[in-house]
């Protein structure tokens, strides 16, 4: 059944479906060059809802790492409304963006994003020294939940690359974020090592994380619950399962 | 888990020879600035007590370089030329002269330590100069009566009644009438003599080296000055008010600072420039890891701390390189210095003071604080998605 924002909420009753977290309505992201103008994002809607799996799919350049960031709160949009978390991101000042950013989201890079010269442990309570935070037991128990527990003194360079992306992972879900946001997580992993970093999402989807994955491995978007494919900036498809 | 501090160290052990090389640059400069600093204090400090010291109000030498012969009467060592000693009495009787001591002064080699050992002969008027002194015994009065040094007395292990070889004048010999309480100063190593034996044991009768002239009021100095320089024995010496010596030698070693203040400045300046270009290259390559920085929720506020934070952690560091290496290098620089400056105290030249100390980290962390404005306002300005996306 493919449904659209809009119409969902026309055809269910709020009650019986879990919050939104991240809503877009005519969402516009126009990058400029020169005098030349890209619109990366052109009028996208969307509304994924909490503990959903959705996978966000389609060519290269058609927009989908740009919708993550901006969801990610990493970018402002151009046009539109995009709402995370009851948020709207367009109207936050930059201070309430990056809290977003610390608070609301987790996000999971291609690149793994570790800081090279901190052990895996330091790198996981990053955020939480960015909140204030003391995290020891919290970065404990996400070690454990990732696997990682007997490597947490390690440095990346220790790592294997699914070890590496699984310490990213345990770092994106120390501030408990309300979405968990992933560009492309096994696009610097083999077949075996991606399965495994597949599992930990189904793992952490079931436990309840809103998980949002743009990815071209077929496994991976097979395996969402709700699957967005974009084309030129713009919504093909729309599909939950 | 982790620290602030952490997370700055961290990115300075990146590119270890880079950082060292950086700091090394920090830590010249900051030994020029310390070495500069404490020399300054040091030389006025030495100088000032020296001429206290001394107990003259003036010095009256023959003709010829004041400075030279200054550094000599407080040093000890041959004399080029030499005063009539009849030249005594008309500075005694110039008005507001307290007491003028005359001073026979020689210094002969011994050829046994290499070392030189200083004569001077001198008069009882001298305890009128030299009123610090504390004597263990009593004055010259007798011929061949000595009264030596603490310092020498000890290295030759006199005792006072001794009968001894006079240093460097073989076939000579005195009794230790008395030995001298440490002055701190070169007198220390002198042996004082009667002037009658002095002038001679070096063949000089009715001649001096040099008179020290104590006045009824310093304020007088002037007065005695122009009177002195306008009689007639005033053509054949030169009269020495030692307090425009200290003045002089001190405006003389102004000029000297001034030019190695500037030498220091560049030298610090260039080591901002060094680490600005260290943080600018560093904020460059990691780029990308900044982005990641503010995706996980880092404010720009606390990515400027962060860099700040780096550029303060490694200048502090070749900071305290420096002024460890100047506190053990202190030596070597004094001994530079002696060889270039005309007149130089007794002495350490370089003390090491807290203040300077504290000077010196001072301007380090001041000069690391500007170098790393522009990169650090670079780094928190980056765009995570830009930033992300760029490297």
């Amino acid at each position: 059944m493919t449904v659209l924002g809009d119409q969902r909420s026309e055809l269910t009753t709020p009650s019986d479906l879990p919050p939104l977290v991240v809503e877009a309505r005519d969402l516009c992201k126009v990058y400029r060059r020169g005098a030349e103008e890209i619109r990366a994002l052109d009028g996208v809607t969307l509304s994924i809802r909490a503990g959903e799996f959705v996978a966000v799919v389609g060519p290269s350049g058609a927009g989908k790492s740009t919708l993550l960031q901006l969801v990610g709160g990493m970018d402002v949009p151009s046009s539109g409304c995009l709402i995370v978390a009851g948020r709207e991101m367009a109207r936050l000042p930059d201070g309430e963006l990056t809290r977003m950013r610390r608070e609301c989201v987790g996000f999971v890079f291609q690149h793994f994003g570790l800081l090279p010269t901190l052990t895996v442990e330091e790198n996981v309570a990053l955020p939480a020294l960015f909140g204030h935070r003391h995290a020891r037991g919290r970065v404990q128990e996400l070690l454990e939940r990732v696997g990682l527990a007997h490597r947490r003194r390690h440095r990346p360079a220790q790592l294997s690359g699914g070890e590496m992306q699984r310490a990213a992972i345990a770092r994106a879900l120390i501030n408990s974020p309300a979405v968990m946001l992933a560009d492309e997580p096994t696009g610097n992993l083999d077949s075996a090592t991606s399965a495994q970093i597949l599992d930990l999402f189904r793992e952490l989807n079931a436990g309840g994380q809103t998980v949002v994955v743009v990815t071209h491995n077929e496994d991976l978007a097979a395996a969402a619950s709700h699957r967005i494919l974009l084309c030129d900036g713009r919504v093909a498809s729309d599909s939950s399962a | 888990m982790i620290s602030w501090i952490r997370l700055a160290a961290s990115g300075l052990s990146r590119r270890r020879l880079r950082t060292l090389v950086t700091a090394m640059g920090v830590a010249l400069a900051v030994a020029a600035l310390y070495s500069l600093l404490a020399f300054q204090r040091g030389y006025q400090n030495g100088l000032r007590g020296e001429l206290d010291r001394l107990g003259a109000h003036l010095l009256v030498v023959p003709k010829g370089c004041p400075y030279d012969a200054a550094s000599i009467a407080l040093h000890g060592a041959s004399w080029p030329c030499y005063l009539d000693e009849a030249y005594l009495a008309t500075v005694r009787r110039t008005a507001h002269v307290a007491v003028a001591a005359p001073v026979m002064m020689n210094a002969v080699y011994e050829a046994a330590t290499g070392a030189q050992a200083v004569y001077c002969g001198i008069d009882a008027t001298m305890r009128g100069v030299k009123r610090t002194w504390r004597i263990d015994g009593a004055f010259p009065s007798a011929s061949g009566d000595l009264l030596v040094g603490s310092e020498r007395a000890r290295e030759r292990r006199w005792h006072v009644g001794d009968w001894v070889d006079l240093p460097g004048l073989p076939g000579r010999s005195g009794r230790v009438s008395g030995i001298l309480a440490p002055t701190q100063g070169a007198e220390d190593l002198f042996i004082y003599l009667r002037l009658e034996d002095a002038q001679r044991l070096f063949r000089r009768p009715g001649q001096l080296t040099h008179m020290l002239v104590r006045l009824d009021d310093p304020e007088n100095s002037q007065r005695v000055v122009d009177e002195l320089r306008g009689c007639g024995a005033g053509l054949e010496m030169n009269v020495v008010p030692l307090a425009h010596l200290f003045q002089t030698i001190q405006n003389l070693v102004q000029s000297t600072r001034l030019l190695l203040g500037c030498v220091a400045l560049v030298a610090l300046l260039a080591a901002g420039a060094g680490v600005s270009s260290t943080v600018l290259m560093a904020v460059a390559e990691r780029t990308r890891e900044i982005g990641v920085l503010r995706a996980l929720g880092a404010t720009r506020p606390m990515v400027f701390r962060l860099i700040w934070a780096e550029t303060a952690v490694l200048c502090l560091a070749g900071g305290a390189t420096g002024l460890g290496a100047a506190l053990m290098g202190g030596r070597l620089v004094e001994s530079w210095i002696r060889a270039r400056l005309p007149f130089v105290p007794s002495g350490p030249l370089i003390q090491a003071e807290t203040p300077v100390l504290a000077a010196c980290m001072a301007a380090t962390l001041l000069v690391g604080s500007v170098a790393c404005l522009l990169p650090a306002w670079q780094a928190a300005s980056l765009a995570p998605s830009r930033a992300i996306r760029g490297s």
